[in-house]
């Protein structure tokens, strides 16, 4: 990996690399008029490519919470037209990496101890970057260990970070400031979680303990006491990214388990355990070709209220979508409907809101699913496509939605369409109070 | 007589005064009105002093020019140091020079307050001046080497910048309020990052070549 020449310093300049972005994408537009005004059948496609190009290079540069926004806004592939989906799903795996004398100090620091020292070996370059750290392999008495690092100053520049990208998220994804404030709110309080590397570990054992019966799937073991406020120690997990994995051609007998590995996991978080990892983003599975699943990374986990819980998993039955007079007060509940809606508006959303539960809860009306079924995947994109156009939602005063939901929903986004990509049937088990 | 007074007195070295030099500073926040006043205070004789140092200038010179070589000879003993590049070797080298600061904070916090904006040369830091010079311009001798430096007209002058760069990351790092002086270290890595950026190859050099080229065939 090729280390990053030059960071963007403080917050001028990291504006700047804003505006450009900014200024670029604008370009892109007349670009894109200007083709259409020749071509008709120019298809916004180009539009977005050029844009999601221009977007990702200055994101990429920024490192810390702006990348991190960057992979949230890749989650929701509801947010985000097809073409920005691969370019940000790249920004995972390549960040710039920091010099390595900042490493050794940040280690003398935390255990008086140089790497060399504490390991066996310890690899003098990043093997991989994570949004707010970079991860070094490492050997000791023979095992293999990942060490993950987290950047300076990550938590202080959260706030900064995230009041720049707001005005540019807005205009990008077509959300209103509301929707964004109550989205960057529950945004920020997980990244400044997420730069919690003692929180970080307590939470990863505790998750990993509680679901290391689920078949085919493994966890790293955790070092507490080679971990920090800034470093964490864990075993190295071998296996590839759902990417590379796929290029492998493995059976369908290991992608079912892998599918049906990642089903269970959230299942059991979800429905029992009541606390999820957040973040079902690629770099986070390893998958390997004997149908097992690796699972690390637990910066971001999402605590689900109990009453929020009920609410969002009754939509789940079909029986009650079709039951407008029990739907409705769950709405409210879900801080989808609001006292001051009119009568209209009130119609207007439950249509929209029943046609969108309908739509991702379908895999749980039957006892199972295929993912594999693409036309399933485009009709819910051309169901967000169509919702995010609707101008009284746009233009709505409150938010839709809880904001609870930002994570859960992203969750699901994220599971349902590693499921897809994986081109598997799964067993959709629910909890039984759904049946 | 003699015998007994000396049996009972410490021997006073170089890292001997230098100590009670330093203490004196921090709970006076001045230095001490002679060396007659000084050594009285330590029991020792005014020759003693001067067997060291000529005056309090030369010792607080020699108290930085000090740190200067300890801080250079930790880190050549890691073993990493010899494998590293230039820019790694002084990204090393002002890490490992905050780090020693640290046990000296209040002291150096006295000494810098009192420094005047414009000034990039004072008295006390002479000598450490002049091991730093030394310092970069191997540095640079040998990124040439690995090419990470650009040989340029006036790249046997590039240790001056360094060396405003290095009384900016002391100054950033004795107002720095953030946990374990992060912002330091980000202070370090950034800029140390930049500097290395402009003295490697870069578009500038690229420009010249082809402005010295458009004038040489104008003619």
């Amino acid at each position: 990996m090729k280390e990053q020449t030059r960071i963007p310093v403080g917050k001028v300049s990291r504006a700047a690399r804003f505006v450009k972005t900014g200024a670029k994408v604008g370009g892109n537009y007349v670009k894109h008029y200007g083709r259409k005004m020749l071509d008709p059948s120019t298809s916004r496609e180009q539009l977005d490519q050029d844009n999601a190009a221009d977007i990702y290079d200055s994101l990429s540069e920024l490192k810390g919470s702006a990348l991190k926004v960057a992979q949230m806004l890749a989650m929701d592939k509801n947010l985000l037209p097809t073409a920005y989906q691969d370019k940000f799903a790249m920004s995972q795996y390549s960040a710039p990496p920091l010099s390595f004398p900042l490493v050794v100090k940040t280690f003398k620091q935390h255990f008086g101890k140089s790497p060399d020292d504490l390991f066996d070996s310890f690899t003098k370059n990043a093997v991989n970057a994570a949004s707010i750290g970079q991860v070094h392999q490492a050997t000791l008495n023979g095992e293999k260990l990942a060490v993950k690092i987290q950047y300076p100053g990550v938590a202080e520049s959260v706030k900064s970070d995230l009041k720049l990208v707001k005005p540019f998220a807005m205009r990008l994804f077509g959300l209103n400031e509301k929707e964004l404030d109550q989205y960057m709110g529950e945004v920020e309080g997980k990244l400044l979680e997420e730069t919690d590397y003692e929180l970080e570990v307590k939470r990863s054992v505790n998750i990993t303990d509680e679901c290391c019966d689920i078949p085919n799937l493994f966890f790293p073991k955790y070092y507490k006491e080679m971990s920090s406020s800034r470093v964490i120690t864990m075993d190295w997990l071998d296996g590839f990214h759902i990417k590379e994995f796929l290029s492998k051609n493995p059976s369908e007998e290991a992608r079912t388990a892998i599918g049906q590995a990642l089903w269970d996991f959230y299942h059991h978080q979800i429905h029992n355990l009541k606390v999820v990892h957040a973040d079902p983003h690629p770099g986070n599975f390893l998958m390997r070709l004997d149908g097992t699943l690796g699972v690390i990374d637990f910066g971001c986990v999402k605590e689900i209220p109990e009453d929020f819980y009920d609410a969002y998993f009754k939509l789940m039955s079909a029986d009650l979508i079709i039951n407008d007079e029990e739907l409705v007060p769950v709405l409210f509940n879900l801080q989808f409907l609001y006292d001051d809606d009119t009568e209209k508006e009130k119609a207007l959303y439950v249509s929209i809101f029943k046609e969108m539960t309908m739509m991702l809860g379908k895999p749980f009306h039957s006892d199972s699913f295929d993912f594999a079924d693409n036309t399933y995947f485009e009709q819910i994109y051309k169901l967000s496509e169509r919702i995010s156009k609707i101008k009284e939602l746009r233009n709505s005063k409150h938010p839709r939605g809880s904001k609870h939901g930002l994570y859960i929903n992203r969750t699901y986004f994220g599971l349902y369409q590693l499921l897809n990509m994986l081109q598997v049937k799964i067993n959709t088990t629910k909890p039984d109070w759904l049946h | 007589m003699e015998k007994k007074v000396k049996s009972q007195k410490k021997a006073v070295t170089k890292d001997f005064l230098i100590k009670h030099f330093i203490q004196h500073v921090l709970e006076t926040g001045t230095e001490p009105v002679s060396v007659f006043a000084f050594t009285k205070s330590l029991k020792c004789t005014e020759k003693e002093f001067y067997g060291f140092f000529n005056s309090f200038k030369a010792l607080q010179k020699s108290i930085w020019a000090g740190w200067f070589e300890e801080t250079i000879s930790s880190m050549e003993n890691e073993e990493a140091y010899q494998n590293y590049s230039v820019r790694e070797k002084l990204l090393s080298f002002y890490f490992s020079w905050i780090e020693l600061l640290k046990d000296n904070k209040s002291f150096v916090q006295i000494k810098l307050e009192k420094l005047e904006k414009a000034d990039m040369n004072p008295d006390f830091l002479g000598q450490l001046k002049e091991h730093h010079t030394m310092y970069i311009s191997d540095l640079m001798t040998e990124g040439k080497d690995t090419e990470e430096v650009m040989e340029r007209p006036f790249s046997d002058r590039y240790h001056k910048g360094f060396w405003v760069l290095f009384l900016m990351i002391m100054k950033f790092w004795s107002q720095d309020e953030s946990e374990g002086y992060e912002k330091t270290d980000a202070f370090i890595e950034k800029s140390v990052n930049l500097a290395f950026d402009l003295v490697a190859r870069g578009p500038l050099d690229s420009m010249m070549d082809f402005a010295k080229f458009m004038l040489q065939n104008r003619m």
